[in-house]
């Protein structure tokens, strides 16, 4: 009998600790985030910083008190790069409260625009996905809110264009990935050599891009001004590697978004010095983001991760993405109010203006059409220690961008 | 004392051939019937939507694949290029206006013409070389999808599904997808069990003990392989464009990748070559473990059981995986089926200890 008291004793207490959970969560319900990303298979080169950087930003939000007292949650989970498991992934953290996606992953985030689209959850597709789906009006729910790679592509032929003695008459190697994304950049490109008079061409390596040889010595007859690499992952300390291999100068070397300091370390940080990429979110840790999430989040031992991590590429991409984010729940609860939902953070996102996360990014301007806030980003170069910015935050022919976004924008809407 | 093996005599040869001689078998599987009948009632959209409406499918393709790679003997790794033939092919004809029960026979032939076209390799080379004549077939379809933008779609590589209905059913909300996977896996089901009944079964086993000794008692390797090649194919581009438009309903070149084909293989190995619940217990095995491992390992974390780095965190589910695979091929090298296969025969005479068989 003393068994049963004691047990309906426990039993009574645990209720207590349950009911009392749910009227506080009525107060200040948290804003839950999933960030569904692969961490095991082909965006492990990303994922782990960038996740790391997003959950501490987080967590430095929440040790700060919240979005106006509401508490920021993420969820976390592996998708493997499979869109099957992304969808479980998805519609498990739809049920659990998530008003907003984050899969870093393009399979997934393909498999599931329709879904977001439907189901009314923001989904964010920075750095990945559909470049297209930067037309707000066609993609209510979809933000890929920094530079998409067509983008990237023009603010790197636009620095070609002021610093290294103009555009026509070059030489332009594009070699790229055998894939949709190593494609991507072509049609802008191609639109841009026949608008400044530039010869460009295009070499496609084989997935995944460890070996990139033939491709190279190809590169190498054509004899170009400029070479830019568009690939990710391993494929590309293997393109910068075969470049200077094959006599071209490594400050003649252009990069998608896609190199960091793990690439330097696979290279050689003496090789690589000169090397040039685009850059969306500004390195290193000289911030007062970065100082802050240092000082409450990293010395109090609440990481999420390896501290050395801190300040590197991606890291400091997955902190911007967030402070993005948390903006757009700021503005979001501020004109819209508590509870928040996909509506009205959608909302939120729609009204940042000149958002810049305290210098970590350029200024960033996210409107109903455009949802890819302005295309900005700079041209950053390895100086043998760290990525030094060669360029200020701008934008490049964003005309030549638009009639992408337009042409693709009008094939989704007619149901492609 | 379970399967109530007294009294079970079967005077006709019809009774004793039935699909499941014994009246506990026939309950069991009548019992899992309405289960998956009624399921849309009972179950939540997570669950209907992520774990049984892709385990259907995917136990469908693992179904198809089984009788190539369990029943003749055929190794293939490339049937995730089968069902992308399938996927793209109804996907197209869908869109051209083709009704989806032609568009669903489209893919399926389709399917069955390429796939026989690359499984002719298989009247040369046995073994480990077909295993790479079949990969050339997933690399070079993969190849020609990615690289020719009127099969996958433009510069996004996204072909999104049009609405469409079979015999007159909107194939729209979840459930009636549901149903119409359902039925294919059902089909399947019923198809190969009765497959291993008939000559053509026979044909096929015979093929893959010894396809020359097959040849010396009169079963020609020439066309059973082929046929192999072409029935497996069918059922694999029908499952395709099921994936595609019960599941997917945006088809891109990545679906249908070289690690797909893997999983396809694992499937099969895992859950037994050639049996049917195999199929069933080795789609689910393969595609269903790994989600759950993932959510009670994250589960366990968010309480505060497992202290680790997320990245390791990441990584411990595909631990477990892996070892979970050892174990199972250790403890029980035929497969899934076979351990159902123990269980059941155990069962069967209990509470004696051995069965006949």
């Amino acid at each position: 009998m003393r068994k049963f008291k004691r047990g309906l004793l426990a039993v009574g207490l645990l209720a207590g600790v349950a009911f009392s959970g749910v009227a506080h969560a009525q107060d200040n319900e948290p804003i839950k985030f999933g960030l569904l990303q692969d961490f095991t298979a082909v965006y492990t080169f990303v994922s782990g910083e960038y996740n790391q950087g997003q959950q501490d930003y987080l967590t430095l939000i929440n040790e700060e008190g919240g979005v106006d007292g509401h508490m920021v949650e993420a969820i976390v989970r592996d998708t493997g790069n499979e869109p099957q498991r992304g969808i479980e992934a998805y519609n498990r953290a739809r049920e659990e409260g998530a008003i907003l996606v984050d899969f870093l992953s393009t399979p997934v985030s393909r498999a599931l625009v329709d879904r977001v689209l439907s189901d009314e959850i923001v989904m964010i597709t920075a750095l990945h996905g559909r470049g297209d789906a930067s037309a707000g009006e066609t993609f209510p729910y979809i933000f890929p809110m920094m530079a998409t790679y067509w983008s990237q592509a023009t603010v790197l032929a636009q620095y070609i264009k002021d610093n290294e003695g103009g555009l026509e008459g070059k030489k332009i190697a594009l070699v790229h990935i055998d894939s949709p994304f190593g494609r991507e950049p072509v049609p802008v490109l191609e639109d841009l050599a026949e608008k400044e008079g530039f010869e460009l061409s295009t070499f496609p390596y084989p997935s995944p891009g460890n070996e990139q040889s033939a491709v190279w010595s190809e590169v190498r007859r054509f004899r170009p001004d400029h070479v830019m690499i568009w690939g990710a992952g391993g494929g590309q300390p293997v393109s910068v590697r075969e470049a200077i291999r094959n006599g071209i100068p490594a400050d003649q070397i252009y990069s998608v978004v896609w190199l960091a300091e793990t690439d330097v370390e696979n290279v050689g940080a003496d090789v690589m010095t000169g090397v040039k990429r685009f850059e969306a979110v500004s390195t290193g840790t000289d911030n007062p983001i970065l100082e802050r999430i240092q000082e409450t989040v990293i010395d109090a031992d609440l990481g999420a991760g390896e501290a050395d991590n801190v300040g590197t590429t991606y890291y400091n991409i997955g902190v911007a993405t967030m402070a993005v984010a948390v903006e757009a729940a700021r503005l979001a609860l501020e004109t819209e109010g508590a509870p928040l939902t996909g509506p009205k953070l959608k909302a939120g996102f729609e009204m940042i203006k000149d958002f810049n996360a305290e210098r970590l990014m350029p200024p960033v301007t996210i409107t109903a059409a455009d949802h890819q806030g302005g295309g900005a980003g700079r041209v950053s170069q390895w100086n043998g220690e760290a990525w030094e910015p060669v360029g200020e935050w701008g934008a490049a022919y964003q005309d030549v961008v638009q009639m992408e976004i337009d042409a693709g924008a009008k094939a989704f809407a007619e149901g492609n | 004392m379970f399967y109530r093996l007294a009294g079970v005599h079967h005077t006709r040869y019809e009774t004793a051939r039935a699909l499941w001689p014994i009246p506990a078998d026939r309950k069991q599987v009548i019992v899992a019937g309405l289960i998956a009948l009624v399921a849309p009632f009972f179950l939540s959209t997570l669950y209907l939507g992520s774990y049984m409406l892709p385990w259907l499918i995917w136990s469908s393709a693992a179904l198809s694949l089984t009788l190539l790679m369990g029943m003749a003997g055929q190794l293939h790794f490339g049937f995730a290029s089968v069902m992308a033939i399938g996927a793209y092919t109804s996907i197209h004809l869908a869109r051209l206006g083709i009704p989806f029960e032609l568009a669903l026979i489209g893919a399926g032939a389709m399917s069955a013409v390429i796939g026989t076209v690359f499984g002719a390799a298989a009247l040369r080379v046995k073994g480990l070389y077909l295993v790479i004549a079949t990969l050339a077939m997933q690399y070079l379809v993969d190849w020609v999808i990615i690289n020719v933008p009127a099969i996958s779609g433009g510069a996004q590589a996204t072909l999104r599904t049009p609405e469409v209905s079979f015999l007159l059913f909107p194939i729209e909300s979840l459930t009636s997808r549901y149903y119409l996977a359902l039925g294919w896996a059902a089909l399947l089901a019923v198809f190969l069990m009765n497959v291993k009944r008939t000559s053509f079964g026979r044909a096929l086993t015979a093929i893959r003990d010894k396809d020359f000794a097959a040849a010396v008692i009169g079963v020609d390797p020439f066309r059973y392989k082929l046929m192999a090649f072409f029935t497996s194919s069918f059922m694999g581009g029908v499952t395709g464009a099921m994936l595609a438009f019960c599941f997917y309903r945006a088809v891109t070149p990545e679906q249908f990748s070289f690690n797909v084909s893997i999983q396809l293989v694992a499937m099969v190995l895992v859950g037994g070559l050639g049996s049917v619940i195999g199929g069933f217990l080795g789609a689910a095995f393969v595609l269903l473990i790994p989600i759950v491992l993932t959510n009670f390992v994250a589960g366990l974390a968010a309480s505060g059981w497992l202290a680790i780095s997320s990245n390791l965190l990441a990584h411990v589910p595909l631990m477990i995986y892996g070892a979970l695979i050892i174990g199972f091929l250790l403890l029980e090298p035929l497969g899934l089926a076979k351990i159902y296969d123990n269980t059941r025969k155990y069962f069967l005479v209990w509470p004696f200890r051995h069965s006949r068989s």
